[in-house]
């Protein structure tokens, strides 16, 4: 297979994560421009966890995913009393604070004769936990699809369930969703902590592939993108933000003819679709429309 | 069943309620009627929670509930429906159905897997139960948001019910309806009433308040002016400059 397609698949397959976690936020109504905090948290956790402490990958992940998770817990504790407009702001301020900590975050351990670990704005330099283990590109890229399949399969078995049902309720009306006996303010914090968790598995697959990562990567346009991705794709169902990065990783941004054309095009993207669907291309109509054809044709 | 005790609700120096004593008893249809703005709505409003009371007391089967939260007072029993129509639109009309029910008791009847997937066979069946009630039963994998005006308005009160309530608070249901939707909405509140149901109504359509309701308290500037069986009222001079207007035009439509 040819590397830089296997380079582009990956990186769809990474950022998809992160789109899929800023989606179950716009479920619950709430838009978090925060969420590459957690891809960040779980990219220096998972990497200290195999590069210094000499953890196996899959534990590494695990943690990182775990320390993600239970961030943005701690974080919606106080932040989702808050609501609309001023979570938004929460969030933005707590990723760039984030940033700004791993901009003095210095961790360093000497492996080898040579110093590893997190260093400031320097970055965190070899991760290298897949080249020491010869695992290949193509069989990193299996393990990202096969990871985010597993993740997809979770969002489909929410959708489905009663908790599908009272993230989209509390996203609609959350008033009428409390008069109806639901603990607002709990399930969003679930939300919050399933978003992180979900971020956080992308942030360690992110660490791990490009073997470096340093806080500068992770700016708020990165959370600004994946917000824009499930509102590109569609609200209806979790294949909706999937094909939003699609749309801007595998096509804007990976064909080099178009790429310095990429956030005018994107730009341009969202505000059309902002008129015209405002709640994305596969909206809740649109994949209600689908699964019942769908549903007629079997029957 | 439910009682009202000098209750007030003062918004700044506006007295939407004003020292209003009522009394619902168990098994009736209680109408609650008045110009706009005359505090029926706000009334509906402070029984189930959502504004805080200024000062008076509300008492529901025995229970002061007062100060309680609006999910309180429908774990208590008292559900409603609401004035413009508020559904999960994005939600499917079986959605909307089942967590409206599964919000309710058998919460912790049912096992993990009946209450987070598909609900038990008895929650099912209610919800088909509820979906035959609304006449909807042919769209209940439609979303909400894409069913006609009258069988939304239907849907909200299968909702409502679907809590299992004792007491029903509707609010203007009748609104924008056609005379034969009224006339079925007649039927399903006397089924409902002839099924044990209490139900307190709020509504402008005289000819459903005065062919359904068994008792009516008539209310201006937040204020109680009259109560009584729907012809004392209709007789009522009070009510007639206040409200209905001339004799003729008592029966019908809009005052």
């Amino acid at each position: 297979m040819d590397d830089h397609l296997v380079g582009v698949l990956s990186n769809i397959g990474m950022i998809s994560f992160i789109a899929l976690s800023a989606y179950l936020l716009l479920i619950v109504g709430e838009i978090s421009f925060g969420q590459q905090a957690f891809f960040a948290i779980s990219a220096y956790a998972s990497g200290i966890a195999t590069a210094m402490w000499g953890w196996d990958f899959w534990p590494g992940l695990a943690w990182g995913t775990a320390v993600a998770a239970a961030a943005a817990v701690l974080v919606g504790i106080p932040t989702l009393r808050i609501r609309g407009l001023y979570f938004s702001i929460a969030t933005l301020a707590f990723a760039e604070m984030v940033r700004l900590v791993f901009e003095v975050f210095k961790y360093q351990v000497e492996i080898d004769g040579e110093m590893v670990g997190p260093d400031g704005s320097d970055g965190f330099r070899d991760i290298r936990y897949i080249f020491e283990n010869d695992i290949t590109a193509v069989e990193y890229m299996l393990m990202i699809y096969g990871l985010l399949a597993a993740v997809l399969c979770a969002f489909f078995l929410l959708e489905r369930s009663r908790l599908g049902s009272i993230f989209r309720m509390i996203g609609q009306d959350p008033v009428l969703a409390e008069m109806q006996g639901i603990d607002v303010t709990a399930y969003k914090i679930l939300a919050l902590g399933l978003a992180g968790l979900v971020a956080g598995i992308g942030g360690g697959l992110y660490a791990h592939l490009t073997t470096f990562v340093e806080p500068k990567i992770f700016n708020v346009m990165l959370g600004v993108h994946s917000l824009a991705y499930g509102l590109i794709g569609g609200l209806g169902t979790a294949f909706g933000p999937l094909i939003g990065v699609a749309i801007d990783i595998g096509f804007l941004e990976s064909i080099r003819a178009i790429s310095g054309y990429r956030m005018i095009a994107f730009g341009g993207l969202v505000a059309v679709l902002l008129i015209f669907r405002p709640r994305g291309l596969l909206d809740e109509a649109a994949v209600n429309w689908i699964r019942l054809r769908l549903r007629r044709r079997h029957a | 069943m439910l009682a009202l005790d000098g209750l007030s609700k003062h918004f700044g120096g506006v007295r939407a309620v004003d020292g209003l004593d009522l009394e619902v008893r168990q098994g009736e249809i209680f109408g609650l009627i008045g110009p706009n703005g005359s505090g029926k709505s706000t009334t509906v409003n402070l029984i189930c929670g959502v504004f805080p009371v200024t000062t008076g007391e509300i008492r529901f089967e025995g229970r002061n509930i007062t100060r309680a939260p609006p999910h309180v007072c429908l774990a208590a029993g008292i559900a409603r429906t609401f004035q413009n129509i508020r559904l999960f639109g994005h939600l499917s009309v079986w959605q909307n159905l089942w967590v409206a029910q599964n919000a309710m008791a058998d919460r912790k009847a049912s096992g993990f897997l009946n209450r987070w997937f598909g609900g038990s066979a008895r929650a099912r069946q209610e919800v088909e139960a509820l979906l035959e009630f609304a006449g909807v039963a042919a769209k209940a994998d439609d979303l909400a948001g894409n069913l006609s005006f009258g069988e939304q308005r239907r849907l909200e009160l299968a909702r409502a019910l679907a809590a299992k309530p004792s007491l029903l608070l509707l609010d203007e249901p009748a609104a924008g309806m056609n005379v034969e939707e009224v006339g079925q909405l007649r039927e399903r509140l006397a089924k409902l009433r002839d099924d044990g149901m209490t139900i307190l109504l709020v509504e402008h359509v005289m000819e459903l308040v005065m062919g359904v309701t068994d008792r009516i308290a008539v209310l201006n500037f937040g204020q109680k002016i009259a109560e009584g069986t729907p012809e004392e009222i209709q007789n009522d001079p009070l009510v007639r400059e206040a409200y209905l207007g001339a004799p003729q035009s008592a029966g019908g439509g809009n005052a």
